[in-house]
């Protein structure tokens, strides 16, 4: 897939409302009247759209992953691999058993009432996933689920980058993998691939999925795999911040490479310059065909949309990057 | 102002004398113009082999010369028919011409018994008669030139029929001799027949009037685009007339030898040979392409098809055989040559980049000074002229204050002191101005990339100094134009000394340069008393700004991609450049000098770790540009430059920086002028101009160099 199409570039989100938000990263709905969403170490909770986010409860590390059962417990995700799981009022839920051996909780979804999934990228929260994830070939995620009686069990493993779960249609689960650009599901049968941005999460609406993007993939990057010598000398001798690779933030330094097109003209940078980082949201139909796409461009500050869910009617989206919730809408062909 | 530095203890910088790279000589050689002809020639090559190696004796010199006797009159008439189908024409008449014109001159000689020249003026003007003729039909009124010459052919078939047969046998059977028709006919001038000698004549007028002559691209242009050429100012339908008048004058001429060499004809005289004629000039241009006037190519395809015909009737092989093998072998021929004239460019344009492997000094001389470590002086610059500038590579300043920048409209730009809010064109010169320099007499010389050197005078008048040098010895390519004149700076003595940046790629497109890595720039120099331009110093690795010393006695020379200064003797220039200063953290742009004795070094961009690193690695770059698209080629941070200073040492102290995503963001020139530094950026649209706290309040450029105007 390309940037054309229904994918082809607009600024809807260049254009949409914003919430200043301190390090946010994940949301989730709780119902029409409840949006958590995590900055830093706490969570924040909004009831409607343009209220002050209020505190909704802290935690002693950063927050990476929010998910919400029908019944209204919340499942939290921390930073150095631990899980929390919370009543509507932010109260803890005693019982549930804690993950072992995680380097990271990306993602969470409730399997029932009693049991937790949860996805670990594999990359710990000092890694940057982003830098090193198009040279890694390891597949270091796994899927792992946690009982309210303690148990814990292994759903998958060995899967490349997972950053997001959700349900299919017919009910199971599907991961989406960041830079393979691809859906899977758990035995990593791939259900779709060829997106053209590195995925986030993944979030199911009423006429498909919403996936979030945390830059587009690049044609520079996909020939450089092939280019094994210079890697390999690459990650020896260069900080992986200044590798060649996709960025969360559209910051100018002297130090980054850049590409070709992307020269600043009167100090501006063209809209349609290649760049590292980006910002994408994609609206998919039920078998993970893009539908519309919703854009932040290179000369955009709302780049790395690590999170997008569906909330009465609107999508609420996280952009690192700008550290934003923002709200929009996405036109979306129905179901 | 004596030097701070030693000449003769910095060291030396290596610069090769030639480069030798068989992708580059591939590459020149897909680019020259002589490569079109290249199929035609392989073919004729082939053609010569295969007879030389089948048949005995075919290139002893008598066969030569009997080959060249008869082949004249035919390699004349496809030099005529070359005439009509450069100017979008086609002649089917030329074979009933040829018959007619012969006929006409062996009436005139044995039963009208005239001298030879006058035989010859009334050959060549059959010729042009029935030249005219096609020419008033196909190019006054305008028919078809295919149905126009149809008619021709046929009806001057038919009243040479009529009246050749009645003087056939008068004709073969008249005893008149005369030593002047003899000497056409059989004759030899330095070993060779004299109808070879016409034919190398007229071959030679013809390339001629198609490379020198007003007549001659008027057919060309014509021949291109008729629209354009009309569009133009040219006379489309006189010069179509004039070109069949000068076909039919050549077939008249070709007929008055055929007829001085066989002193008779026969009904069949000329039949098939416009065909033959075609045939030969499709070989030789490879296709039948109107617009082109290749004599050689074209005399090529003849020599070809008339070798192998020759060759294969002399086998003994049957008249019918012989054509068949013609036809095929001409389509095999032709195929080839479109299949490669379709690739051409594409085969160019993959072969063109022809990267090399880099190793940079790592950045040194930069401790606490780099951008993150300092805070970014240059936001405090005043901004000037925003958004009504374009690209001001090179900014300077008058004594009086007045700054002056290039535009990429081809404009020089004043901004009138002292607070340079009033922009006006001091001159429109074309061609993208890029480096600036005052010269004695405060007139501005400027590099213009695409031009060369022109000097302006402050009252606007415009004056090309030089646009080319002598041409490198080890070069396929001519590069005797001067592509990129980036900067330049004037020696005491006037010398103006001035950088060619590549002489491999545009403004457009240089940034393919700092790919390649090679040293393709060199430096010029131009001497306004004798008006010569000479070569300083070849093989540099992407030379930009100059600058001469405070002391006049040295030169310095930024090496962009190289990231360093280079440094000259004046005295001694033939010992080539030593390093001034290398392992810059950026690719230096223009150099000038300081009013403390040391130099300000503009910045265009940032070197980085990872195009550090690819710099070593030129298949990696070579494949890059295969399979990624142009837009998403790695290249060098030019979105962050800045200024560095230097003391007269070459010591690096001070390093001025805009904020990362502040307006100045990369700096090609700076200027310093009474205590405030003005800087230019060739991407930008404003110039910046920053107030230095400890700078010398009058000092002066102009006054640096000349001293009190």
């Amino acid at each position: 897939m390309t940037l054309e199409g229904v994918l082809g570039p607009n600024t809807t989100i260049d254009d949409a409302a914003g919430i200043k938000v301190e390090a946010p990263q994940a949301l989730c709905v709780v119902d029409d009247a409840l949006l958590l969403l995590s900055s830093g170490n706490t969570v924040l909770a909004i009831s409607r759209w343009g209220d002050e986010p209020r505190l909704w409860c802290s935690f002693d590390q950063p927050v990476t992953a929010l998910c919400a059962s029908p019944a209204g417990a919340i499942g939290i995700g921390l930073a150095d691999g631990s899980f929390a799981v919370r009543d509507k009022a932010g109260s803890a839920l005693a019982g549930w058993g804690q993950p072992e051996g995680l380097a990271s909780v990306t993602d969470c979804l409730f399997l029932s009432e009693e049991e937790i999934a949860i996805v670990d990228s594999g990359y710990r929260a000092g890694e940057d996933i982003l830098s090193r994830a198009p040279w890694d070939e390891a597949g270091r995620g796994q899927v792992v689920a946690i009982s309210r009686n303690g148990a814990t069990r292994q759903l998958a493993a060995g899967l490349h980058c997972p950053m997001g779960l959700a349900r299919d249609a017919g009910g199971e689960l599907i991961v989406s993998l960041l830079e393979r650009a691809a859906i899977v599901d758990l035995a990593g049968k791939v259900r779709q691939s060829g997106f053209p941005a590195y995925l986030g999460r993944i979030r199911a609406t009423g006429t498909g999925y919403l996936l979030s993007c945390l830059s587009r993939r690049d044609p520079l990057i996909e020939f450089l795999k092939t280019e094994t010598e210079f890697v390999a000398e690459m990650k020896a001798t260069i900080d992986p911040r200044h590798w060649l690779s996709p960025r969360a933030n559209p910051e100018f330094s002297h130090d980054f490479p850049i590409e070709l097109g992307a020269t600043r003209l009167f100090g501006e940078i063209k809209p349609w310059a290649p760049s590292f980082s980006y910002g994408l949201v994609l609206a998919t139909d039920k078998a993970f065909i893009p539908t519309s796409s919703a854009h932040s461009r290179a000369n955009g500050a709302r780049h790395a949309i690590s999170d997008a869910v569906e909330w009465n009617g609107d999508v609420i989206a996280v952009s690192r990057a700008s550290g934003e919730v923002l709200r929009f809408s996405i036109a979306r062909e129905s179901a | 102002m004596s030097a701070d530095f030693k000449f003769s203890s910095l060291p030396k910088q290596p610069v090769p004398r030639f480069m030798l790279s068989p992708r580059r000589i591939l590459a020149d050689v897909l680019s020259s113009g002589w490569v079109e002809s290249m199929i035609p020639f392989l073919a004729f090559v082939c053609v010569v082999v295969g007879v030389a190696l089948t048949t005995e004796n075919y290139f002893v010199a008598s066969n030569l010369r009997n080959l060249a006797q008869y082949s004249a009159d035919g390699g004349l008439i496809v030099l005529a028919m070359l005439i009509v189908v450069a100017v979008g024409g086609i002649d089917l008449s030329v074979g009933s011409n040829f018959a007619m014109s012969a006929f006409v001159a062996l009436f005139c000689f044995h039963i009208l018994g005239l001298p030879v020249p006058v035989v010859l003026a009334a050959s060549l003007a059959c010729g042009a008669l029935i030249g005219a003729t096609n020419g008033v039909l196909a190019g006054l009124i305008g028919c078809g030139a295919l149905l126009t010459t149809l008619a021709t052919m046929i009806t001057v078939r038919g009243i040479f029929t009529l009246s050749s047969q009645a003087q056939m046998v008068e004709i073969s059977t008249s005893a008149r001799i005369d030593d002047l028709w003899d000497w056409i006919g059989f004759e030899k001038i330095l070993t060779m027949p004299v109808g070879f000698w016409v034919l190398f004549a007229v071959a030679t007028l013809i390339f001629v009037m198609f490379r020198q002559s007003a007549f001659g691209w008027h057919v060309l242009a014509v021949g291109g685009n008729r629209k354009a050429a009309r569009h133009g100012g040219i006379r489309v339908k006189a010069t179509i007339f004039l070109s069949y008048v000068l076909t039919g004058l050549i077939v008249g001429l070709s007929g008055f030898l055929f007829a001085a060499r066989q002193n008779s004809i026969s009904s069949d005289t000329g039949i098939g040979m416009e065909f033959f004629v075609l045939t030969a000039l499709v070989v030789g241009l490879g296709g039948f392409v109107p617009g082109r006037g290749a004599v050689v190519p074209v005399l090529i395809g003849f020599a070809t098809i008339y070798l192998f015909n020759n060759a294969m009737i002399n086998a003994g092989f049957r008249g019918d055989f012989v054509q068949l093998c013609m036809g095929a072998i001409i389509i095999v021929i032709l195929a080839i040559d479109v299949k490669f004239r379709k690739n051409r460019h594409r085969l160019l344009a993959s072969t063109y980049l022809d990267p090399v492997k880099v190793t940079l000094e790592p950045t040194k001389g930069m401790a606490g000074l780099m951008p993150h470590e300092k805070a970014p002086k240059l936001a405090q610059a005043r901004i000037l002229g925003a958004g009504d500038l374009d690209g001001p590579e090179d900014v300077i300043l008058d004594r009086d204050g007045n700054l002056y920048c290039g535009n990429r409209d081809g404009r020089i730009l004043k901004l009138s002191g002292p607070d340079h809010s009033e922009i006006s064109v001091l001159a429109k010169i074309g061609g993208r101005p890029l480096g600036l320099a005052f010269d004695a007499e405060d007139r501005i010389v400027a590099c213009v990339a695409g031009m060369g050197l022109l000097r302006v005078t402050l009252d606007g008048a415009v004056e090309l100094l030089t646009d080319q040098t002598g041409r490198s010895l080890m070069s396929v390519q001519d590069d005797t134009s001067i592509r990129m004149a980036d900067d330049l700076d004037i020696a005491p003595d006037g010398t103006i000394y001035f950088t060619d940046a590549t002489k491999r790629y545009d403004i457009d497109n240089w940034g393919l340069d700092l790919l390649e890595g090679r040293p393709n720039g060199r430096l010029l120099s131009y001497d306004p008393k004798t008006k010569k331009t000479r070569t300083v110093c070849d093989n540099l690795v992407f030379p930009n700004g100059v600058c001469v010393t405070h002391d006049g006695r040295h030169l310095l020379v930024a090496s962009t991609w190289g990231c360093s200064i280079l440094i000259f003797d004046l005295a001694d220039l033939a010992a080539g450049p030593r390093v001034f200063l290398d392992g810059l953290p950026g690719y230096p742009d223009n150099i000038n000098r300081s009013s403390d004795g040391g130099y300000w070094i503009a910045l265009a961009g940032m070197r980085n770790a990872i195009l550090d690193q690819a710099m070593k690695y030129p298949g990696l770059r070579q494949r890059m540009t295969k399979r990624v698209p142009p837009t998403n080629w790695l290249f060098g941070n030019l979105n962050i430059g800045g200024v560095l200073r230097t003391d007269g040492a070459g010591r690096i102290v001070d390093a001025l920086w805009d904020a990362p995503d502040g307006p100045l963001y990369m700096i090609t020139s700076m200027r310093e002028h009474e205590g405030a530094l003005y800087l230019g950026g060739v991407t930008n649209d404003k110039i910046g101009r920053l107030e230095l706290a400890d700078a010398d309040r009058r000092w002066t450029g102009p006054q640096s160099y000349w001293g009190k105007g």
